[in-house]
């Protein structure tokens, strides 16, 4: 591990990186917008540069260069000795910074980027009190660049970082500079829209507000949100977000850097696929049928109606008539609480798979990123668990084909899926189990057959983990509390199976360990620096 | 000794470009000397010559060769013939009267390199030039100078011209690959240098059009020959562009050291200024070099002129190594820019400045910001709405910019910030002066009327004044009587 010495202070740093990073990680603030991690470097914000000490061709001693030098393009090397607390580093990073607000438009209190926004953290901590140019600013103008960005070109900082986005990572090169010095633009080509799967975390790269979401435009401002530590349920890749939310919903998701899976990165997928939250349509309350009608029935009662209808199936062909569909949008703790009631009632239940939704193909980005054709978020976990309770488990077509030859005398189906996957296959074959109980997010045609239709909730309504393709298993927060009416799965699951306060999804995991050691441990990404962006 | 030009002495001769005609005056006879020594030779020749580089950094080309990695597979050769520093044109009178002396530099430097393929990047705006050299290219290629087994030595060279789209900074070597990569010429941050890792990720040599053009004449007449020319650090022969009212402007040839005077008044030169101007500044290697005073100054200020002590900075040699004596860059592409008395020098700061704004790639921040924001400054200025604390505003910005290089990541903002602050510090009583006798308050009631920000400024609010020492200072204003 070379060790260098930055201001003064020795590090101890990672192999191979540069000053910049070495810096950030040591809890230096150091301004910097070019720069970026993920991202090739380009030296040319020139707001990181530092003096470095070298040694004097005449008399040999080691004095500080006159000359700054980028420290993003430095590369750490044991015994070397930098600063950024001098005169000369702080008078060219408020020179700087005078420069970024010439012809800046200054509208904050408009911008969405305010409050997370580099601009003003640095023209307030680097920068000078005002700016001395008394000349017209350049108006450059706004620009639709695709379907689901804004490009507020008056606002840009000509970082680059969008464009090497566009170019490195997601590949697709829409994004480019066009014309030259001060007239400098970022655009994109004519009828080449900034349109591909990954492109909104340029959004989240922009360190100022030029490039912004238009689903997230003039919605809030970010220090009235909160954010939740959470995981995507759109794929089976489990990446990392974080979902800012206040007492009024959901109102972005943003990427959460993850070493293992997704790196500082998110598919527009995971950024845009949660509205489904907030379908008018969501179920809202548990039905129990009455005759040839579903009626409503209190949440108190639900558990003990279960238990005896379940019971009386459990009761007959050993157990071999009662069926638990566990889905696989479940996180592992419902789904282990689930199978765990299901089995004490009947051992010879069976524990089925649910639905597992592909679309297409696995995509994999030059940048290495890959949206996965899984569009689940816990097949792997609830496998894991499927198994560790033993035989007899099923797949959903083995289910379904059982199911249509009426061998089921109760099941209990669990969706939580985005989309409708009740198929008309699905449809006839659980019309012919007696007693159905479907626990899902919206009316589907299974409504016609159910006996009992319980509201679910969805994932950032809930707590727990889910298991990765890779078998990561990650935890996630509740984010928002389920719709009125609504009791989260894992309450329910919990109280069906006799407990009694709170689900608390960390508690049900160690008691999961016990059994399963796999789920002794979560994992938890590293933490980004406190000043890195 | 009286000195032969060689670079230039087929200009102006009719039919110069043709092979023939080169021929029958030795042409390709220093190439075919090349050829026959070994590469390493070659470069220690080059080196030994010490021929340090004509496009304006002026470092040694032998060295520079000398940095190719050497077990490279293949090696580039770009020709910078993307001459676009303004009052520049030697390359230009090069390429246009004797293409072949360049191409045969090529195939030389080529050889040494152990190129594989040379790119010649021509300045888009040269559209005759390019079909000059194209035709100069396809005789040579006939003849066998290009292509494969050249002159029977067994050595390759391809030979490709690019043109340029216009832009200024394509002639920063980084920027000109990119360009030749079909990327935006954006230079790019080094190390690695081109030698290492240029054209394609291959190890790559930049040289100038009238640094190629030396070698043919180092290897026909000698390295004593050579290095009888010029100064003690400064080699060779150099071709020097003499533009504004002098009586001959155009591009001479003589050896390095020629001074900035003998440039302008030299009957071989400049022949003198027009119908009796007198000098008052001088831009002696391209604008990014900085300006030299060509009026009568006090040498040691405070002071008052004296015209017998007269003192003005036309003696500076325009060798490699005496501008900097006079608070320059360094030499550039010595092609001076006389501008006389009649000149008002806020004309002058406008027409600098806009260039640099204008050609800035907008890469780095200081140089894309700062360019544009002295030029704006600079348009006030001329517009009578001038403050002194614009002057101060204006040395702070090129400090900045590039006072110190490594600011950047290319040359140009250095460039910008020597040719404003020379202009601006050498002529500060100049512009003291026309900022004082501009219509009082215009400076503030302009800027009210297109920004109201000037209202709240610190700036000076007195005018300033003509004192008759030669000084000026600040008076502050009096509101006693509003």
């Amino acid at each position: 591990m070379p060790r260098i010495i930055v201001d003064g202070r020795q590090i101890e740093c990672r192999p191979d990186i540069p000053v910049l990073q070495a810096a950030l990680e040591a809890g230096l603030n150091v301004p910097h917008y070019c720069y970026h991690p993920g991202l090739s470097v380009v030296a040319s914000c020139r707001l990181c540069l530092m003096e470095v000490k070298v040694r004097d061709p005449r008399t040999g001693a080691m004095v500080w260069s006159p000359k700054l030098v980028p420290s993003c393009q430095t590369r750490v090397a044991d015994g070397l000795e930098v600063r950024f607390d001098s005169p000369a580093v702080r008078a060219n990073q408020k020179q700087v910074m005078e420069y970024y607000l010439l012809n800046h438009p200054l509208d904050c209190p408009i911008c969405d980027k305010a409050g997370e926004c580099y601009l003003q953290d640095y023209a307030e901590q680097f920068g000078p009190a005002s700016s001395r140019m008394i000349e017209d600013k350049l108006k450059n103008p706004k620009k639709d660049v695709g379907p689901r960005t804004l490009l507020y070109q008056d606002r840009c900082v000509l970082c680059t970082r969008c464009v090497r986005f566009a170019a490195e990572i997601a590949g697709t090169g829409e994004l480019a500079v066009v014309n030259r010095g001060s007239r400098c633009e970022i655009d994109v080509f004519p009828g080449r829209p900034l349109d591909n799967p990954l492109q909104g975390n340029v959004v989240d790269l922009c360190p100022v507000g030029a490039l912004l979401d238009k689903d997230f435009l003039f919605k809030q401002r970010v220090w009235l949100l909160r954010s939740a530590r959470s995981v995507s349920p759109v794929d089976s890749s489990g990446q990392t977000i974080w979902i800012d939310y206040n007492e009024h919903g959901v109102h972005r998701i943003r990427p959460r850097f993850n070493q293992r899976v997704n790196r500082w990165w998110i598919s527009d997928e995971a950024r845009f696929g949660w509205k489904y939250i907030y379908r008018a349509d969501r179920l809202n309350r548990p039905l129990v049928r009455q005759g040839a009608r579903l009626e409503p029935r209190p949440w108190e009662e639900l558990p003990e109606i279960l238990r005896s209808v379940l019971h009386q199936a459990a009761g007959q062909d050993g157990g071999a008539a009662l069926a638990a569909v566990l889905s696989p949008m479940m996180s592992c703790e419902e789904a282990w609480l689930l199978a765990r009631f299901v089995r004490q009632l009947a051992p010879g239940a069976a524990l089925v798979t649910g639905h597992l939704p592909v679309v297409g193909q696995d995509q994999t980005f030059p940048g290495g990123f890959v949206i996965k054709a899984e569009k689940c978020p816990n097949r792997r976990g609830v496998e894991t668990i499927i198994r560790h309770f033993g035989q007899p488990h099923l797949s959903f077509s083995e289910f379904l084909t059982r199911a249509a030859e009426d061998r089921y005398r109760a099941a209990y189906v669990v969706g939580g899926y985005p989309d409708e996957w009740v198929s008309d296959g699905v449809a006839a074959a659980l019309a012919k189990v007696q007693f159905l109980v479907v626990h899902d997010l919206f009316p589907s045609r299974l409504e016609a057959t159910a006996a009992v239709q319980i509201p679910g909730a969805a994932w950032a309504e809930r707590e727990g983990s889910f298991m990765n393709c890779d078998g990561l298993l990650q935890p996630f927060e509740r984010a928002v509390p389920p719709p009125e009416g609504v009791k989260a799965d894992g309450q329910f699951f919990w109280e069906l199976a006799g407990n009694r306060g709170l689900f608390q999804a960390a508690q049900v995991r160690a008691q999961m360990a016990d059994h399963m050691p796999k789920f002794a441990e979560v994992f938890t990404p590293r933490e980004l620096p406190r000043y890195a962006h | 000794m009286a000195f032969e030009p060689v670079l230039m002495k087929h200009v102006g001769r009719p039919g110069s470009t043709s092979l023939a005609a080169y021929r029958a005056d030795g042409g390709y006879q220093g190439a075919a000397r090349a050829l026959r020594m070994t590469p390493d030779d070659l470069v220690e020749l080059v080196k030994k010559a010490n021929l340090r580089g004509r496009g304006g950094a002026g470092f040694p080309a032998g060295l520079k060769w000398s940095f190719l990695p050497p077990d490279r597979k293949v090696t580039y050769l770009c020709v910078n013939a993307d001459e676009s520093e303004p009052p520049t044109f030697s390359n230009r009178v090069l390429i246009e009267h004797d293409p072949h002396m360049l191409l045969e530099g090529i195939l030389i430097a080529g050889y040494a390199t152990r190129a594989t393929t040379a790119y010649i990047y021509i300045r888009g705006e040269f559209a005759e030039q390019f079909h000059i050299l194209q035709r100069a290219l396809d005789e040579a290629y006939a003849a066998g100078y290009f292509g494969r087994n050249i002159l029977g030595s067994g050595y390759d060279l391809e030979c490709l011209i690019h043109r340029g789209a216009g832009a200024y900074i394509c002639g920063e070597e980084t920027g000109l690959i990119e360009s030749l990569e079909g990327k935006r010429g954006w230079p790019r941050i080094k190390p690695p240098y081109p030698a290492v890792q240029g054209l394609f990720g291959q190890p790559t040599v930049v040289n100038n059009v009238e640094t190629l053009a030396c070698l043919p004449h180092i290897l026909t007449r000698g390295l004593d020959w050579w290095l009888s020319i010029g100064t003690a650090d400064s080699k060779g022969p150099k071709m020097y562009c003499i533009s504004g009212p002098v009586n001959r402007p155009g591009c001479y040839e003589a050896p390095l050291g020629l001074s900035c005077r003998e440039l302008i008044y030299g009957p071989d030169f400049g022949g003198g200024m027009r119908d009796g101007l007198k000098v008052k500044a001088v831009f002696p290697g391209g604008l990014s070099m900085g300006v030299l005073r060509g009026d009568l100054f006090p040498k040691a200020p405070p002071g008052v002129i004296d015209p017998k002590a007269d003192y003005d900075e036309l003696d500076c040699r325009l060798d490699f190594e005496d501008p900097r004596n006079y608070g320059l860059l360094g030499l550039g592409t010595a092609a001076a820019v006389v501008i006389p008395q009649t000149v008002d020098l806020r004309d002058v700061l406008v027409s600098v400045a806009r260039f640099f704004a204008v050609e800035s790639c907008g890469q780095c921040t200081q140089c894309r910001e700062g360019t544009h924001w002295v030029y704006q400054i600079a348009q006030r200025i001329r517009a009578g709405a001038g403050r002194l604390i614009d002057l101060d505003i204006i040395e702070e910005l090129t400090a900045s910019m590039g006072m110190i290089s490594g600011l950047s990541i290319c040359g140009l903002p250095d460039g910008a910030a020597w040719a404003l602050r020379t202009l601006v510090r050498k002529f500060r009583r100049e512009f003291e002066e026309r900022i004082a006798h501009q219509e009082p308050e215009a400076p503030l009631r302009r800027a009210r009327g297109t920004n109201l920000a000037a209202y709240q400024l610190p700036v000076s609010h007195g005018r300033a004044r003509a004192y008759p020492g030669g000084t000026f200072y600040l008076v502050e204003a009096d509101h006693s009587n509003e």
